[in-house]
């Protein structure tokens, strides 16, 4: 789906590089480390958001996808309701606005906002404007799906609820997502694969397959968090050096 | 709800009570009209001379408009020029900062003269515009810039042209920036209105400020209180006008929730 290629970003100081990774189509892939990792640049090089210094980034079939992408707080804007949130980007890449109201009002109810259409952001809970933003990006058909710590500012259960909402939309539609945390079990819970970033600057320290059974419940799944040790004793030493 | 009917009511039995001593004080002492006239000497000023005062006040609230939506139009004008080039905003930042410090009545004179005496309501205007236009400038440029970074990517994500990044995040963003700036212009364009209207004169305006220095002129000081209590209900009418115009836009802005 996405490849990097020798990857390299630097501003005044080196920020990230080399990076050199594939990420397979219709897969779950989590990105985990420290503040600083270069987490959130990788995934603004991955959207064309900003250039990298040197290497290349190959789509699959060198065709630039339709792209997702789900920040760290909603970013929606306070002034439209709900539906017109979700409809901005149509209004942005002048789409047609009646085939996209149709997948608007489907990707809310999707996301369980049925009857919040005309809502206005300051509205609604902290985990209903992240469930927009959402609905937001998949309502463009996009085949990649970016999401920078969406679920960071939420609390435990809506971030569960999130978390199992989102898996279902990735289950259920084939897409590609490229996911940024700062928590292992998170990172673990949702990813088939999980990227350890290390930091000053930025590069992949460890590449793990995550195979094991999710479960939420540590008495029915030992290995589950077996894998969550791991990923925390590598996060661990890596802040240690 | 009777800290609410206090709030409320405090400020007027004050001032009840500050006109009540204004009044018996102007009274046992004796003080001449022409010194401090009684509020009841500003009231029948007002009732004998309504008819020109009035249009006087009409005069300065329409000259005071004007200059606010002639301000206003320019200032958002240029700070949205200033958000689509770095280069213009370089070069003409520092002429409108100019404008700014410099005191109006300072360049009233020059003006005065540019436009003809015989048309003094122009310079007025034109004097008024320039004390109002720099709030709404700095106000529009500081709203444009201050979108939020996650929301101008989301914009580059979907290739918005800058023609809708303006129209549909730009502008609505910097909106209650623009009225913040808006409302201090009201009140500038009235003050630029009247300290014109001293430093040109009479010519051809006859608005309140004129009045003001008619009646000094004459003495007739109950007639200058009356004036100036006009200028002040316009002032303050039309800072109410603007807070009401802020908060039937602004109801669907709230950015510290979202």
């Amino acid at each position: 789906m996405l490849k990097f290629n020798k990857i390299y970003k630097q501003y005044d100081t080196p920020i990230l590089g080399p990076i050199n990774l594939e990420i397979e189509k219709d897969s779950f892939v989590s990105i985990l480390g420290s503040s600083g990792a270069g987490k959130s640049t990788l995934l603004r090089l991955a959207s064309n958001l900003i250039q990298p210094t040197s290497g290349s980034i190959e789509y699959l079939n060198n065709k630039k996808p339709n792209i997702g992408f789900v920040f760290q707080d909603p970013t929606l804007l306070p002034w439209r309701s709900v539906i017109d949130n979700v409809l901005l980007p149509t209004e942005l890449t002048s789409k047609n606005v009646k085939l996209s109201k149709e997948k608007a009002f489907f990707w809310l109810s999707k996301v369980g906002l049925r009857g919040k259409e005309n809502s206005l952001p300051n509205q609604l809970s902290g985990g209903q404007k992240m469930r927009v933003s959402i609905a937001r990006a998949m309502a463009q058909d996009c085949s990649l799906l970016l999401m920078d710590e969406p679920f960071a500012a939420l609390d435990e259960v809506s971030r569960n609820k999130l978390e199992d909402d989102l898996l279902d939309i990735w289950e259920k539609n084939k897409l590609t997502v490229l996911f940024v945390t700062h928590s292992v079990t998170e990172a673990v819970y949702l990813s088939q694969r999980v990227l350890v970033m290390s930091s000053s600057p930025g590069k992949i320290l460890d590449d793990v397959i995550v195979t094991e059974k999710k479960s939420r419940d540590d008495s029915q799944n030992h290995e589950f968090f077996l894998k969550i040790n791991q990923l925390t004793n590598i996060l661990k030493k890596e802040s240690d050096e | 709800m009777i800290k609410r009917y206090l709030s409320f009511l405090a400020p007027i039995f004050t001032f009840i009570l500050l006109l009540c001593s204004w009044e018996l004080i102007v009274y046992f002492k004796n003080i001449p009209k022409y010194i401090l006239p009684a509020p009841t000497d500003i009231f029948s000023s007002i009732l004998l001379n309504y008819e020109d005062l009035l249009l006087s006040t009409f005069i300065t609230f329409r000259i005071t408009l004007l200059a606010f939506f002639i301000a206003s139009f320019l200032a958002i004008f240029i700070a949205v020029l200033f958000s689509q080039s770095k280069i213009i905003e370089l070069s003409l930042y520092p002429i409108a900062v100019i404008f700014q410090v410099t005191p109006v009545v300072a360049i009233a004179p020059l003006i005065l003269i540019w436009v003809g005496l015989d048309n003094a309501e122009y310079a007025i205007l034109i004097l008024a515009v320039i004390v109002a236009f720099f709030p709404v400038l700095a106000n529009t440029n500081l709203g444009i810039r201050s979108v939020e970074k996650n929301l101008s990517e989301l914009f580059s994500l979907y290739e918005a042209t800058r023609f809708k990044r303006l129209f549909k995040l730009q502008l609505p963003y910097a909106l209650p920036f623009i009225l913040t700036g808006m409302k201090t212009s009201i009140g500038l364009a009235l003050i630029g209105a009247v300290v014109a209207e001293f430093v040109a004169g009479s010519g051809t305006s006859t608005g309140l400020a004129w009045r003001i220095i008619e009646a000094g002129n004459r003495l007739d000081i109950p007639k200058l209180f009356a004036a100036l209590i006009l200028l002040v209900v316009l002032g303050i009418f039309l800072f109410l006008l603007m807070t009401l115009i802020e908060k039937l836009l602004l109801r669907r802005w709230d950015f510290d929730k979202n």
